[in-house]
């Protein structure tokens, strides 16, 4: 399995992912869609796909976006440029993404504050057991928390 | 739904439960719950793939009878099939209660793997009740793989082995399909809508498309399948938009 086992989703957890079941059950939520984008091996092509989902989200008029991410590693790259894209465009933004104590970013953004760490591991490592650092309903519900909170603060013209 | 939505497409997903798997003279599955499995059909299987696959076990693991060796988990893939309309809409079949569990390892030992293993005791690999795996009272079909030398670690034989899973698993598709609606099990109804009035929520997931078993497949022509879909290494990794409802349906495939 890919980059890796433990926090690798399977193909059963994207038929019942938890952030589509609790999104789509918030009537709080105009739920717009779900933009997929693949994570390339090149550095340039990190930066070119993941800027041209954040052009998306402005584009399409987003009043908040959740990035996720079951990779970790070089995927930083890409994630985080993501969410500094879309930071810096004005739109309220969180996230979901596995850090632990071995998978922490490694590129940064100041815009990283509302991405909701899922490790369950109780050492923060990639355990290799296949599911244990996957998000959960309780984890989407407080990345949902935090970006219905920076949705308000923006609308109040709050920092 | 509030007075204010605008429903745009119903996709309804009735689910057929299993609660006994056994071995039996034929791969069957049956309404009330029963699906046996036969592996008289695996030589011919593997014939068909032999460039790259050397054998596979199939194998039913009961609820808790999980004190057993593991080669390295691939994927865990629900039996789904489309029985009206196109993704996201209409009308899908699922099997609950059992889950397809491809593991690979090749004729040298090698495990099909990328970056971290889990093979081992499935009891220690495997974490339960997960939306991505099995709960505690599923059974759980071991699809063992083995390869032929070095091909556990290349693109196209990956992919090679999930044709022949999904080849093994149109069989019950096809019987799954033509079950009657009303005898299902669980039915659920999503929609996509447009919530008038609130804020506008768009998801982002980055998906790993690097190459072997780094890859993620979009909109096969069965849910959660293969046949019919693309890579996203394929799309050039460039972002493509779904509804809530596409993605419900079995439109990502993790290719593991």
């Amino acid at each position: 399995m890919g980059v890796g086992p433990s926090t690798k989703e399977t193909s059963l957890h994207h038929f019942r992912d938890p952030l589509i079941k609790v999104l789509g059950e918030d009537e709080g939520i105009d739920l717009m869609g779900v933009l997929v984008f693949g994570s390339p091996e090149g550095n340039e092509e990190k930066i070119r796909v993941s800027r041209n989902a954040a052009v998306i989200a402005e584009c399409s008029r987003a009043d908040g976006v959740i990035v996720e991410t079951d990779g970790w590693g070089n995927l930083d790259v890409d994630y985080v440029n993501c969410v500094n894209e879309i930071g810096e465009r004005g739109i309220p933004v969180a996230g979901l993404n596995w850090s632990g104590t071995a998978g922490t970013f490694v590129v940064h953004s100041p815009y990283l504050g509302n991405v909701v760490d899922f490790n369950k591991n109780p050492e923060g490592i990639e355990s290799n057991i296949v599911g244990e650092n996957n998000y959960t309903e309780d984890d989407v519900r407080e990345c949902v928390k935090k970006l219905k909170i920076a949705m308000l603060k923006k609308e109040r013209g709050l920092k | 739904m509030a007075a204010n939505d605008i429903e745009l497409r119903r996709l309804v997903i009735k689910a057929f439960h299993m609660t006994d798997v056994e071995m039996g003279e034929e791969n069957k599955i049956t309404y009330n719950g029963k699906m046996t499995i036969n592996n008289d059909c695996l030589d011919a299987l593997v014939a068909k793939y032999s460039d790259v696959i050397d054998k596979v076990d199939v194998k039913i693991i009961e609820p808790g009878d999980h004190d057993r060796f593991t080669n390295t988990i691939m994927d865990i893939i629900p039996i789904s099939v489309k029985v009206l309309g196109k993704c996201g809409e209409g009308i899908t079949h699922t099997v609950t209660g059992v889950y397809i569990m491809p593991t690979g390892v090749d004729t040298e030992g090698k495990q099909a793997h990328e970056f971290g293993s889990s093979e081992g005791n499935l009891k220690d690999m495997l974490y339960l009740n997960r939306a991505g795996t099995p709960a505690d009272d599923d059974y759980i079909v071991s699809f063992d793989i083995t390869f032929k030398k070095g091909m556990g670690q290349e693109r196209y034989a990956i992919i090679e082995a999930y044709r022949m899973i999904e080849e093994w698993m149109n069989v019950f598709r096809a019987q799954l399909k033509k079950f009657e609606g009303s005898k299902c099990t669980e039915r659920h109804e999503y929609y996509d809508r447009i919530r008038k009035g609130q804020k506008k929520v768009l998801v982002i997931k980055e998906m790993i498309a690097h190459g072997a078993m780094l890859d993620t497949w979009i909109f096969p022509n069965e849910p959660s399948g293969v046949e019919g879909g693309k890579s996203l290494i394929d799309y050039g990794c460039t972002p493509i938009m779904l509804t809530p409802n596409e993605f419900r349906d079995g439109a990502i495939k993790a290719m593991n």
